[in-house]
């Protein structure tokens, strides 16, 4: 498959994406605003693994690699709209009100990504690169042009805002210093 | 020390959250990638263009033949041919319109027709027509058999067998029957298993049957939640990857025809202003039936000093995302087109003609005018003067746009356009039969025209703005003059097309 991809055999790049697609896509669809939009990242992210596919040296898992481009594909995509500088740079955690109805009542994974895709635009790309997808502060604040204490800060009220959202949403329990899901067995 | 714990928890449930998130990309993302990757396998979205073209033009065609060209493809229910049996139309027997066409058949011996199509607002469906009416073809009277068959109301009954027959499920079907057989799965796995956890974290459409645990964590359950084809990949953490291609293909198939909710109209629609500088031609042809005194010389178009004008476009529009490669076009333009006559001035009025034309017999007569212009062509002249044929326009254009090809933010479209025009002001000159004089008649210009309008241009996105450049093309149907002026002029312009598009 990989083979055949790097040979840019259609066959095999599309098997290629049928593999992968469908989790990057849940990766591009943290970062969008809709999922137009996260399609649109998906297909812009895949055009540029293909085409750097012959540069991967499986020195890592697949997946790992193809997910870095994805996010950065993302991270570029969303740079280009100029309200993102403004939203990383000027939004504070007290500013923002979250609204109930903004809150979406949905299960499970799905329910956890909707509740950050509430998050504001500056603090969801934080929170989902630092958090998620687990860049540091340092390469955070390099590749959306930010101080790193700016990333820590965004990050820290989008965890504080991502956290009431939640609560509220009794996705977690707040009384307790362990975060576990309702009704869910703790995992330690 | 407990706020690190207790931290590392809360990243540590999104990150696992998060990664259990999955969704499964439409098609077109695919199809999108694959042009992409593969640009020299473009063939079918030039050939859809050069069709979509090509059609329009063949359009424009048949609207500007003569009548007898439109003899071809109709003929009056008094006149309907006989002898070869070229069937040209058949006509419904409801009523006594016989203007509604089902459809356009050829028959000859050894050709029956199979299927009479139906017309776009018929509720008919295409129809097997061959065994009821081939003890039909011996005589010429097929059309009347037709009619006697579909008056018989035979054809209901053949429509009705074939929908009867049909044996596909419709999408609504085919998702309740996933849903139950997901159910009953679903079911079986929580009797077996104790209520943690994990059941929970289960399939989605299996909504029902753990309604109960969910009610009793006051966790409200949306028909989005069992709407959402994404979570069917956490039936379990175990197995998350091993979706069979039938669950797949599933997966798909309901998506395409379960789609969320449709962004609001305001996503799919972008407001377009543009300006078309163009440069103006004209040809002249002559009408002159009839006529004992037609036009000097046949040749008008090379018997006259001429030079195309400076004309201009201009209008404001709508663009509708109906595709994400085809956008529709609506909007209202102002034309102005300009053609520029070498001319002389004469001192004193010339007694000439012009040629008009009976608009109910078709013939040719001319016509006593006076002039003060004379045309220079092989000469000079003496007091020389440009005449400036000009109109001014209003329409309101209707078209489409294809996506070629392109990146993210840059875009080639092709597109053309059918714009219903109106002639609010002008002035024309028209030219006398014996070629030497103009005389000066802005009433023979025809108020109501059609032009068409075809376009390629190349789409940058400016931030929230998109600009767009390309070459344009419009060209009159109609003449310029009206009916009863037997000179036809027929403008075409050639323009560069700026625009500018935002969204709302």
């Amino acid at each position: 498959m990989l083979t055949g991809s790097i040979r840019n055999n259609a066959a095999a790049q599309e098997a290629l994406y049928n593999r992968f697609s469908p989790r990057m896509l849940g990766v591009c669809y943290r970062f969008a605003k809709n999922r137009e939009d996260a399609e649109d990242m998906l297909q812009d992210g895949f055009i540029k693994v293909f085409t750097q596919l012959h540069q991967y040296r499986n020195e890592g898992a697949l997946e790992g690699w193809i997910r870095r481009i994805i996010v950065h594909t993302c991270i570029n995509i969303l740079k280009k709209n100029k309200k993102f500088a403004e939203s990383v740079d000027i939004i504070h955690a007290n500013s923002v009100y979250v609204r109930e109805e903004m809150i979406p009542s949905i299960m499970q994974a799905k329910q956890v990504v909707e509740c950050i895709r509430t998050l504001p635009l500056g603090y969801r790309t934080v929170l989902n690169l630092y958090a998620i997808e687990g860049y540091s502060h340092k390469e955070i604040a390099e590749m959306l042009d930010i101080e790193e204490s700016t990333s820590r800060s965004q990050y820290t009220r989008a965890k504080a805002m991502l956290e009431e959202i939640l609560v509220r949403k009794k996705i977690i329990q707040k009384q307790v210093k362990r975060t576990t899901l309702y009704g869910a067995v703790s995992p330690r | 020390m407990e706020q690190d714990f207790y931290n590392d928890d809360f990243e540590q449930l999104l990150k696992e959250k998060s990664d259990q998130f999955r969704m499964y990309p439409s098609k077109r993302v695919w199809h999108s990638i694959y042009n992409n990757l593969h640009p020299g396998r473009r063939w079918p979205s030039y050939a859809m263009s050069i069709l979509l073209i090509t059609s329009l033009t063949l359009i424009g065609y048949l609207n500007t033949s003569d009548s007898t060209a439109v003899n071809k493809f109709t003929f009056a229910a008094g006149n309907q041919p006989n002898g070869n049996d070229k069937i040209k139309s058949l006509q419904s027997s409801t009523g006594d319109n016989k203007t509604n066409y089902l459809a356009e058949v050829s028959y000859t011996e050894s050709s029956v027709p199979d299927i009479i199509v139906a017309s776009a607002n018929s509720v008919v469906q295409p129809v097997n027509l061959k065994a009821p009416i081939v003890a039909e073809l011996n005589d010429n009277r097929l059309a009347q058999a037709m009619d006697n068959y579909i008056a018989s109301n035979q054809i209901f009954a053949d429509v009705a067998a074939i929908n009867k027959n049909k044996t596909v499920k419709e999408p609504e079907q085919r998702f309740t029957e996933k849903i139950q057989e997901d159910n009953s799965i679903e079911a079986e796995a929580v009797a077996s298993k104790k209520i943690n956890s994990e059941v929970t974290t289960a399939y989605k459409p299996a909504a029902h049957a753990t309604a109960d645990i969910i009610e009793s964590k006051e966790i409200n359950v949306s028909e989005s939640d069992i709407e959402e084809p994404a979570d069917k990949s956490t039936i379990t953490t175990a197995d998350k990857n091993a979706l069979s291609q039938q669950e797949k293909s599933w997966i798909e198939h309901y998506a395409m025809y379960n789609k969320p909710p449709g962004n609001k109209w305001k996503d799919r629609v972008n407001v377009a202003y543009y300006v078309t500088p163009a440069v103006n031609y004209r040809k002249l042809s002559t009408n002159t039936k009839g006529s004992s005194t037609p036009f000097a010389n046949s040749d008008i178009n090379h018997s006259i000093s001429q030079r195309p004008g400076i004309g201009l476009e201009a209008g404001a529009g709508l663009e509708y995302l109906i595709a994400k490669n085809l956008r529709l076009k609506i909007g209202t333009q102002f034309n102005y087109t300009n053609y520029n006559i070498n001319a002389d001035q004469t001192n004193h009025p010339i007694l000439t003609t012009i040629l008009l034309t009976d608009t109910y017999t078709g013939f040719s007569y001319p016509s006593a005018r006076s002039s003060t212009i004379s045309n220079n062509y092989n000469a000079s002249a003496q007091q020389p003067v440009i005449l400036r044929n000009r109109t001014y326009q209003v329409s309101i254009p209707l078209g489409f746009a294809y996506r070629m090809s392109g990146t993210r933010n840059v875009e080639w479209f092709a597109g053309a356009s059918f714009q219903p025009t109106y002639v609010f002001g002008g002035n024309a000159h028209l030219l006398s039969t014996d070629l030497k004089n103009y005389v000066k008649d802005p009433s023979s210009i025809r108020n109501w025209n059609l032009n068409l309008g075809f376009e390629t241009y190349m789409n940058y996105k400016l931030g929230t703005y998109n600009l767009q450049v390309g070459p344009q093309v419009r060209y009159q149907v109609y003449s310029t003059y009206r009916k009863n002026i037997a000179l036809i002029e027929k403008p075409y312009a050639i323009g560069f097309k700026l625009g500018i598009v935002k969204g709302f």
